[in-house]
């Protein structure tokens, strides 16, 4: 691939069984980095399409909540029984299966990260854009907050040595098995833990937008009208066959993002758990 | 081609704006979801939970209410059936001690009334003998005068006489009642 082709696969009469005699162009993950519109900011990309998604993400989610918490009555209408709905599920099968009745003080934060996770996967859902979370930048960063919260919370629950003593050295096997444990659970636990967490979440993102991108760009690179008539209805034909497989990953796509965001505040709530109390 | 690599752009690569502008929207969201919406609704809920429980409560109570009062009604229905009961038993025995006493009454009275009669027919009857043995001498006297003429009219002689012949008379009587017998 050299930079000719990517100039003439930006152009717009690339299709196949075009006489320019130009290939399919798959799309590159150069899709995750779009053009800043400002970036005289040092050791940064700049301002760019995903803090424009980010802000549109936030401001859905403050919309969201400021709607399912308007007017509300012991007997609920329709908008305030779905609110309900979502916090009653992240109360069943997250914080009570992990933290128990205890862990209900942390359904506020856990809602308020579920949702945010869920609007900024969705904006991978808006034609053309891309989910927010496919930056390794923003994953990190709720990764972070939570591991930085448990050891908080793990700390002030359990004192500073009772913390570190009952995760590096999980109690009740004989004292020698230390020397393999301990270095595996210091890794898995304060590094490797954080790093999927995040990892998880940014990856799926990532390829999912990435798998739905080629599904878009064949269709559109397979089609062409201009062709001879019995050629341009095999290219119909085949960016058809993309369009039914775009839309069938599309559904699948939205569920991916139902369940990583899922996944991620469940793995949250459960390292709060383990900070709540020691295992075992 | 090495050039293209390298420019390549690193998707593991951290941004700093981008992270930092993450910290941000969590905060916003935290503050306004975490902190504010969320526990409006969960309050909501929990009133409705306890609105529901104490409906359960109330009707809890008022179950035992009923429960009780209905107690104290049976209580009381048998309490009427057995006063109801003694009261008849009473008036039964009322009854039979009235019917006794007045009995008892008629009795003496009858008695008392029978033994009225048997003087008043004792007192009669003596009056009668006296009157008649009064009688049967004056005119067995005057009989006898008529009779015997003048000579008997002293008083004392004629009285004993007369005495004496009833005496006799009397004893004859009973002499023959004794025969009979």
């Amino acid at each position: 691939m050299s930079a000719d082709v990517r100039i003439l696969a930006a152009e717009p009469g690339c299709h196949l069984f075009g006489d320019n005699g130009c290939g399919f162009q798959a799309p590159t993950i150069k899709m995750f980095f779009p053009e800043p519109w400002f970036d005289g900011i040092p050791g940064s990309a700049g301002i760019d399409l995903y803090l424009v998604l980010l802000l549109v993400a936030v401001g859905a989610v403050l919309l969201l909540w400021s709607w399912f918490s308007k007017k509300l009555s012991l007997v609920p209408g329709r908008r305030q029984s779905v609110g309900e709905m979502l916090i009653l599920f992240i109360r069943d099968n997250i914080t009570r299966p992990t933290m128990g009745a205890k862990g209900d003080s942390f359904i506020p934060f856990l809602t308020a990260v579920f949702t945010l996770i869920l609007a900024m996967n969705f904006t991978g859902l808006i034609p053309g854009m891309i989910p927010v979370n496919s930056n390794l930048a923003f994953t990190a960063m709720f990764a972070l907050t939570i591991y930085v919260m448990t050891i908080v919370i793990g700390v002030r629950n359990q004192g500073g040595w009772g913390y570190f003593s009952n995760q590096l050295f999980p109690p009740g096997m004989p004292k020698i098995f230390y020397i393999i444990v301990t270095p595996i659970e210091l890794l898995s636990v304060f590094l490797i833990r954080p790093a999927t967490h995040a990892l998880r979440l940014f990856a799926t993102m990532f390829a999912g937008s990435l798998l739905l991108a080629v599904f878009a760009y064949g269709g559109w690179y397979m089609l062409n009208l201009t062709a001879e008539p019995m050629l341009a209805a095999v290219s119909v034909l085949f960016s058809g066959a993309a369009l039914i497989g775009y839309v069938l990953f599309f559904l699948f796509e939205i569920l991916i993002m139902l369940i990583q965001a899922f996944v991620f505040t469940l793995l949250a709530s459960l390292y709060i758990s383990q900070s709540l109390e020691a295992a075992h | 081609m090495l050039h293209e690599l390298a420019a390549e752009p690193n998707i593991l690569r951290i941004d700093w704006v981008k992270f930092t502008f993450g910290v941000i929207a969590l905060a916003v969201v935290y503050f306004f979801v975490a902190r504010k919406a969320v526990p409006k609704v969960m309050k909501v809920l929990d009133e409705r939970h306890d609105a529901i429980e104490g409906g359960i409560e109330r009707a809890k109570n008022a179950e035992s209410e009923a429960e009780e009062i209905r107690q104290q009604y049976r209580e009381k229905l048998e309490e009427a059936h057995r006063e109801y009961a003694q009261e008849i038993e009473k008036a039964k025995e009322q009854r039979a001690a009235i019917i006794a006493e007045a009995r008892d009454e008629a009795q003496v009275e009858a008695k008392r009334i029978i033994d009225a009669a048997k003087a008043q027919i004792e007192a009669d009857r003596q009056q009668a003998v006296a009157q008649l043995r009064a009688e049967i001498g004056t005119l067995s006297t005057e009989l006898a005068s008529r009779i015997v003429g003048e000579t008997l009219s002293d008083g004392a002689a004629q009285t004993r006489v007369v005495d004496r012949f009833l005496e006799e008379l009397e004893q004859d009587e009973s002499a023959k009642q004794a025969e009979v017998r």
